[in-house]
């Protein structure tokens, strides 16, 4: 029995083996996934689905946010319509080996910009441009009358256990010398609930992650979150490293709804400025011309529509549109847009030229 | 008024059991008295705080989501009418056989069988109707499918397992006994994480498995190591001398596993296996830690949208009370399966 079993192992295995080398041999040629969105006829977009402001489900079962607007943005310019995205929630976790393993296309989840990320000895993404910043910040009851982080000598600080939130409040507390007491949770929901019972005399974490918390008390005025920050966080959308043709596409749509925004272009007027630039009273202003795509090569060059700007902008609107609606005062996520307004408004978004 | 000569003899025994059972002594008094008040002010508040304090639009404006998840409107129909065949044949199962044509009783394990198939064909489809990608398959009715998934593939799994342990073979023994092992020695979540973040590294490029599918694959794999220790454990309550018996009635090896080993066996592991199903269901909420959006996954994401900021607890009560139905009516269909099989088994 068992010489009979080696004898059949032995013509078994060299045919595994080969099945095996097959499918791991013909790397085919390497198609754009700017190529590979189009004949699918869909962008597959990663998101969170559980931020406020950034990417949640409506009451009809769709997607929206800042996050998701952003998925929409690169569809409607890619597309020519901002409803083709396949939507995809991932945590925190998956979210590289997603776009790895190519089951998305886009990463647009609140995604902080680092260093081990973008390098291809760390997780091997290509950031687009910056499109929240974000930071680490403090928020405390308004009556405690605290306004900086040495007010909170000797306190205790509830956190999220085992995050780099943890680490940079105690990375920032040790060098100016401060003692404090972290208390950790698990959820934001716990964290929230610890410091409103008053185990805790502040909350660390993100400023928009504190600002959904804010809004869900029963009486936000009564909390502030302090002015000083305790960390960066630039969040990003992010695609993968080795596809230039379709980071560069992702990276200028991104630019596009910015620069949008510098040039006063809203979704309101952008069918009348486009009608002023092609014959009317734009007719003669060229930068204006190229950036709607009426004259030049510029979306061409990105293997984009020429008119892909108009596209993106005409379906979610300039980047200051989709920030007031996710995030604008309005909202009950406001976050006032400090960092995060245009460069010629004292914030960081600053699109290089369309030239 | 309880010695009132006029009050009927059946409520004074009613008063003189609860005087004896919670009044007997003073001790027994003050328990009760404490234990009264504790519990009253507990409910009184719980209600004072579901009618009055709390806001129950993030349940009712949702209800949708929550049972179809963000299924396409216009195919919604499709979503609850397998909800509804579920619950149909979970009517059926329970109703006394009597009442239903013996036809009916006959067919019923089929049906339990296909509304797998038959849920995979109303939700994803392609024949005839329009298909529904899997993303689009959530909340309860995800958290269902994932169970019933894990349930008809965990159960035949486990059974050839428990046979293999005890095969004379040794190779087949030795590995079923190491996987048994490995999996009853890694924690559930672990598994999981195994199956949605590494297999899509593994696999060739280009190729890609439904994220649900995965999901089913290491549920199923994960439980099947539990499934087949209690049907192991059902074959050893059978004693030797039956099999001695079978052997000499000269049945085939493959016979007396079929017709006399198995069937004992599944019906006394059937309590335990019942248990596990229970389980598998409640396991499938750790897939909202890795992304899907089943029942407590969307419930997550409603939680996100910013008109419903805060409101976790009433989500979380509605979370409780629906897991609990479910639940709930598993252990009624398993009890009911274990009347049925005791009564065909004294025949």
């Amino acid at each position: 029995m068992p010489a009979q079993f080696f004898k059949k192992l032995a013509v078994v295995s060299p045919l595994l083996l080969l099945g095996l080398a097959g499918c791991a041999t013909a790397p085919e040629e390497k198609v754009s996934l700017l190529e590979q969105v189009r004949s699918r006829g869909e962008l597959r977009c990663g998101i969170s689905g559980r931020l406020p402001g950034f990417s949640y489900l409506t009451t009809e079962g769709t997607y929206t946010g800042l996050d998701t607007d952003i998925c929409r943005a690169v569809a409607a310019a890619t597309l020519g319509n901002p409803d083709k995205v396949d939507y995809t929630q991932l945590t925190a976790a998956q979210r590289f080996t997603a776009l790895s393993s190519g089951e998305i296309d886009l990463l647009s989840r609140n995604t902080t910009q680092t260093l081990s990320r973008d390098s291809g000895g760390g997780n091997g993404l290509t950031f687009a441009p910056v499109v929240f910043y974000d930071g680490q910040g403090v928020l405390v009851r308004k009556d405690s009358g605290v306004t900086t982080l040495e007010g909170l000598e000797g306190e205790s600080f509830c956190v999220g256990g085992g995050t780099t939130t943890e680490r940079n409040l105690n990375d920032v507390m040790q060098a100016r010398g401060i003692p404090f007491e972290p208390v950790k949770f698990e959820t934001p929901q716990e964290r929230e609930q610890a410091y409103l019972d008053g185990r805790c005399a502040a909350i660390t974490a993100d400023r928009s992650s504190l600002n959904s918390s804010r809004s869900g008390f029963e009486a936000p005025d009564e909390h502030v979150i302090l002015d000083e920050g305790l960390s960066k966080e630039p969040l990003a959308p992010a695609t993968v490293d080795g596809d230039d043709q379709w980071a560069d596409a992702v990276r200028w749509i991104v630019y596009g709804l910015m620069s949008a925004e510098e040039q006063g272009i809203t979704q309101d007027n952008i069918d009348e400025r486009v009608a002023s630039a092609t014959s009317g009273a734009d007719q003669e202003n060229a930068a204006l011309r190229r950036f709607l795509g009426i004259e030049g090569d510029l979306g061409g060059k990105l293997g984009l529509p020429n008119d892909f700007v108009v596209q993106a902008v005409r379906a979610v609107g300039n980047y200051g549109e989709i920030y007031n609606r996710h995030l604008g005062p309005d909202t009950a996520t406001f976050i006032p847009r400090g960092l995060n307004a245009i460069y010629t408004e004292g914030g960081l978004h600053y699109a290089p030229p369309f030239n | 008024m309880a010695e009132s000569p006029r009050s009927s003899p059946r409520s004074r025994q009613l008063l003189l059991r609860i005087r004896r059972g919670l009044f007997a002594s003073p001790l027994d008094t003050l328990i009760t008295v404490v234990l009264a008040v504790v519990c009253g002010g507990g409910l009184w508040n719980l209600f004072h705080w579901a009618f009055l304090q709390a806001d129950w639009a993030v349940v009712l404006s949702n209800v949708r989501l929550y049972f179809n998840g963000n299924f396409p409107v216009s195919q919604i129909w499709r979503s609850w009418s397998w909800l509804g065949l579920l619950g149909a044949l979970c009517i059926l199962t329970l109703m006394p056989s009597r009442l239903l044509p013996p036809v009916v009783v006959r067919l019923l394990p089929l049906l339990w069988v296909l509304i797998l198939p038959i849920g995979l064909l109303l939700l994803a489809s392609g024949l005839g109707l329009e298909p529904v990608k899997s993303r689009f398959w959530g909340g309860l009715q995800l958290s269902l499918l994932l169970t019933l998934g894990t349930i008809l593939m965990s159960l035949p799994l486990g059974i050839l397992m428990a046979l293999a342990r005890r095969s004379s073979l040794p190779l087949l023994r030795w590995l079923t006994t190491g996987y048994i092992e490995l999996m009853r020695g890694m924690p559930l979540i672990a598994v999981l994480f195994f199956g949605q973040l590494m297999i899509p590294l593994f696999l060739p490029e280009g190729w890609t498995l439904n994220r649900v599918l995965r999901a089913v694959l290491s549920l199923g794999f994960f439980m099947a190591a539990y499934m087949a220790e209690d049907v192991r454990g059902g074959l050893q309550s059978i004693p030797k001398t039956q099999l001695e018996a079978a052997r000499s009635l000269g049945l085939s090896p493959l016979l007396t596993v079929a017709l006399v080993e198995l069937p004992q066996a599944l019906r006394t592991a059937l309590p335990a296996l019942a248990n596990q199903c229970v389980a598998s269901m409640q396991n499938t909420s750790l897939l909202a830690y890795l992304g899907l959006i089943e029942l407590l996954g969307i419930s997550r994401s409603i939680l996100a949208n910013p008109d419903y900021l805060g409101r976790h607890l009433e989500v979380y009560i509605w979370l409780a009370l629906l897991y609990w139905a479910v639940c709930i009516l598993m252990t009624s269909l398993a009890r009911r399966l274990e009347r049925t099989l005791k009564v065909n088994g004294h025949h």
